[in-house]
């Protein structure tokens, strides 16, 4: 940008931020908004992003491939579309809640199988279901710090083949002896019907939320809304009727289905206690999927000729009481807005990952959020979320969106086991 | 009401002489300070209206000048290119001093008013430097990290600098401290209000005040402790810097716009001038000499303060305004982006 550009910039948001009637640069509300939206060499962007389709645990299309071949697939991909050079991606971070040892050895192994050189590193985390988001924002701040030039945040789960009791270890004595800890192993949701209870989120709010959810994806998904954010995966797959194995190309979301309105989910027994509000309807189901997304500074994008979809602005992560895990939105989302000192008129489009219908609703009403700028293309209630996943699917989900209607400035966020928040705000460009 | 045109270039600062009543200097750039040329005017007030008895061009534009408190023929000017140039109006065309250090625009320049041999410039690359006339690089560089829009010295103490910039924060630096990590940094102070606690209920979690970029600030000529700031919320505060987390003392809304320039009164203690986007010039006080402002200090409704009039002659965004030291109070100067300089006596605006 040039320098009178840039002093155009600064006085406009000067003026930006007296919600004047003078149209600053690109029609901004205020000037924390038009300082994000500015263009700096040292902007961490996102030259590509994308996801397999999310297919249900164990009967879905992905059911009998192991995480690490989902994740192969999704680098190859990734490759493909961004014409990267392999080589010159430093470091691959990996978000990922159920592997046993935390997936660190099949995922850098994923990442030979994929086309990335030796010299490329690979590491895994886990910071629960905010794992992919977490996995994105370490790439982005080690590209900042000069760590790495290049990077990959990327998450993956097979629910199918890796959910179940033995994702936690056994809690110690001490771990049982302290209240607040002892919390952390309760499981979601026993926890989300406490929560749906204590602050009065009823079974009707929580199913028409449901429903609308199953709606909005359904109508993105016939209108190819999800096509730009998919990568096609040929895998094999054991037909259980006939025992049968043969090689299928998934594209397509399988939990996405038609004609659920709030009146047939609320049919539906309650999963976690006899008069409970929480139901296999108004939760997230349960999936496998993988997703990545490629970072880089802005000037390092311009010098190797690649495509900006957009930048990585800020992120928080905020701490809550272990038994109100579903608030952790609540607590993540004024976080960022302070760093960025933008505010909730600013922002375009919300996803908040739908763990449960529950906490969803009271985090959108406990902050005054706008419900058509939530999730628009539907959430995990409808096409799933697999666990580790979900944060880096957001970050495809949310840019192709607001590149399609035109609009600026998305959050991602979502609640975390254990009584956590994180979220992050991003600019499609 | 006098009025100078500044021709072909926008105006940006406008700083009456400390030693003669009738000089004033104008900091203004051509294409609305945006690129091109800077010029700085040394004007004196004639018989015959206001007369340019010098300028400098310089090559890129300028923000903001401030005159020598030594010599009463020197001036300094901060440059869009990052340089502070030291002109002599002994020496014409050119200036005796160019410091090349600053990466980006500098938006402030300031004299030390105490031992009146430094000075200190603020920048968009997020320092502010400190200078002496006499040497050939800055003897001090704070950091900021943010766009720094205004610093200046303490008029009552000359080893205290303070700042306003773009992250919404008042910052004080104490020379005395020793050099550490901090960088003599001892008050950093959210002009906006304290960030929420997390975990708080949920009224809490937003403070009443979103930050906002501070673009100006200036410190009380006769109480040591108060500075006034002001910038894009159009709101100006008068913090008290001995108890700064109870919130501003005073808190005056009335402008439309942005606010780019305040300076306080040097007659009367409780009176401020301000200049904005809004294109006027208005005349403020805080209530700080109206009784007992204080017994609720942090509730501004309660204060006192409010408006005692606006100046609305100005076409474009006002930018700089200055009060006169000399003669009978209420003379002051303000510049604009109308290509304008106006002298005009405050009291001429004030209501009954």
């Amino acid at each position: 940008m040039s320098a009178a550009k840039q002093r155009l910039t600064q006085v406009s948001g000067h003026l930006a931020g007296s919600k004047s009637s003078i149209t600053p640069t690109e029609g901004d509300s205020s000037s924390a908004r038009a300082r994000i939206l500015q263009k700096n060499p040292d902007d961490i962007v996102v030259t590509a992003c994308l996801r397999t389709a999310f297919t249900k645990g164990g009967k879905g299309g992905f059911k009998d491939t192991p995480a690490a071949d989902l994740l192969v697939g999704a680098f190859k991909s990734l490759i493909e579309r961004s014409n990267i050079d392999p080589a010159l991606v430093e470091d691959i971070a990996v978000g990922s809640v159920l592997p046993p040892g935390g997936g660190a050895t099949e995922f850098r192994a994923a990442a030979l199988v994929a086309g990335f050189p030796v010299s490329t590193a690979v590491r895994s985390l886990n910071r629960q279901c905010s794992s992919g988001l977490q996995a994105c924002v370490d790439i982005a701040n080690a590209i900042s710090s000069g760590m790495i030039e290049v990077g990959i945040g990327a998450g993956v789960e097979s629910m199918s083949l890796q959910y179940g009791p033995g994702a936690v270890t056994e809690f110690s004595d001490l771990l049982e002896a302290h209240p607040e800890s002892a919390n952390c192993k309760v499981p979601m949701g026993v926890l989300s019907e406490k929560m749906a209870k204590d602050r009065n989120v009823s079974r009707k709010v929580q199913d028409a939320f449901a429903a609308s959810s199953y709606q909005k994806a359904l109508k993105a998904q016939e209108a190819g809304l999800f096509d730009e954010e998919i990568a096609p995966l040929a895998v094999k797959w054991e037909d259980p009727k006939t025992g049968e194995t043969k090689e299928i190309i998934v594209a397509k979301d399988d939990g996405v289905r038609p004609g659920i309105t709030a009146e047939s989910l609320g049919k539906i027994k309650p999963a976690f206690a006899k008069d409970g509000s929480i139901h296999a309807g108004n939760a997230s189901q349960i999936s496998d999927g993988a997703a990545a997304v490629l970072l880089m500074k802005r000037s390092t994008a311009e010098r190797l000729g690649q495509k900006i979809l957009g930048k990585y602005v800020a992120a928080s992560v905020a701490g809550v009481a272990p038994l109100l895990m579903g608030i952790g939105p609540w607590a993540a989302i004024p976080k960022v807005f302070e760093k960025t000192g933008i505010n909730k008129d600013d922002v375009d489009i919300f996803e908040i990952n739908e763990a449960f219908a529950s906490q969803c609703v009271w985090c959108a009403n406990e902050l005054g959020l706008d419900q058509s700028k939530i999730n628009p293309k539907g959430g995990a209630i409808a096409f799933g979320h697999p666990l580790g996943c979900t944060g880096a699917r957001q970050v495809s989900t949310l840019l192709y969106e607001l590149r399609r209607r035109g609009e600026k400035v998305g959050v991602t966020s979502m609640c975390i086991g254990t009584g956590m928040g994180m979220a992050a705000v991003w600019v499609a460009e | 009401m006098l009025e100078f045109r500044t021709q072909g270039y926008n105006g940006y600062a406008v700083k009456y002489s400390p030693f003669f009543d009738s000089r004033i200097a104008v900091a203004a750039s051509s294409n609305f300070g945006l690129v091109g040329n800077g010029r700085l005017y040394v004007l004196g007030l004639t018989a015959n209206g206001i007369q340019a008895e010098k300028w400098y061009d310089t090559q890129d534009s300028i923000y903001d000048t401030s005159w020598s408190e030594a010599h009463e023929n020197q001036l300094v000017a901060g440059c869009g290119d990052g340089s502070v140039k030291l002109f002599d109006l002994s020496v014409p065309n050119y200036p005796v001093q160019s410091w090349q250090e600053h990466s980006r625009e500098v938006y402030a320049v300031h004299w030390n008013m105490v031992t009146k041999d430094t000075l200190v410039s603020s920048s968009w690359d997020g320092t502010i430097k400190v200078w002496q006339p006499n040497r050939p690089n800055s003897i001090l560089t704070l950091p900021t990290h943010s766009c720094t829009y205004s610093a200046a010295f303490s008029p009552h103490s000359p080893s205290i600098i303070s700042s306003v910039s773009s992250d919404s924060h008042l910052r004080i630096f104490d020379l005395r401290t020793p050099a550490s990590a901090s960088n003599h940094l001892v008050h950093l102070i959210p002009i906006h209000g304290p960030a929420p606690v997390p975990g708080a209920p949920a009224n809490s979690i937003r403070p009443a005040f979103p930050p906002s970029e501070a673009l100006t600030h200036d410190w009380n000529k006769y109480r040591d402790t108060i500075v006034a700031t002001a910038g894009v919320d159009q709101i100006i505060r008068t913090i008290d810097l001995r108890n700064p987390k109870a919130g501003p003392v005073a808190m005056l809304r009335g402008h439309d716009y942005a606010i780019r320039k305040i300076t306080w009164s040097p007659h009367l203690s409780d009176v401020l001038l301000s200049a904005s986007y809004d294109m006027t010039c208005r005349v403020w006080t805080d209530g700080s000499t109206m009784g007992h402002q204080n017994a609720h200090p942090g509730l501004a409704s309660i204060s006192g303060g409010r408006e005692l009039g606006q100046m609305g002659r100005h076409t474009e965004f006002v930018t700089g305004v200055d009060w006169c030291l000399f003669g009978t109070e209420g003379w002051c100067a303000s510049t604009a982006w109308d290509e304008r300089l106006l002298v005009w006596d405050v009291r001429a605006v004030m209501g009954p």
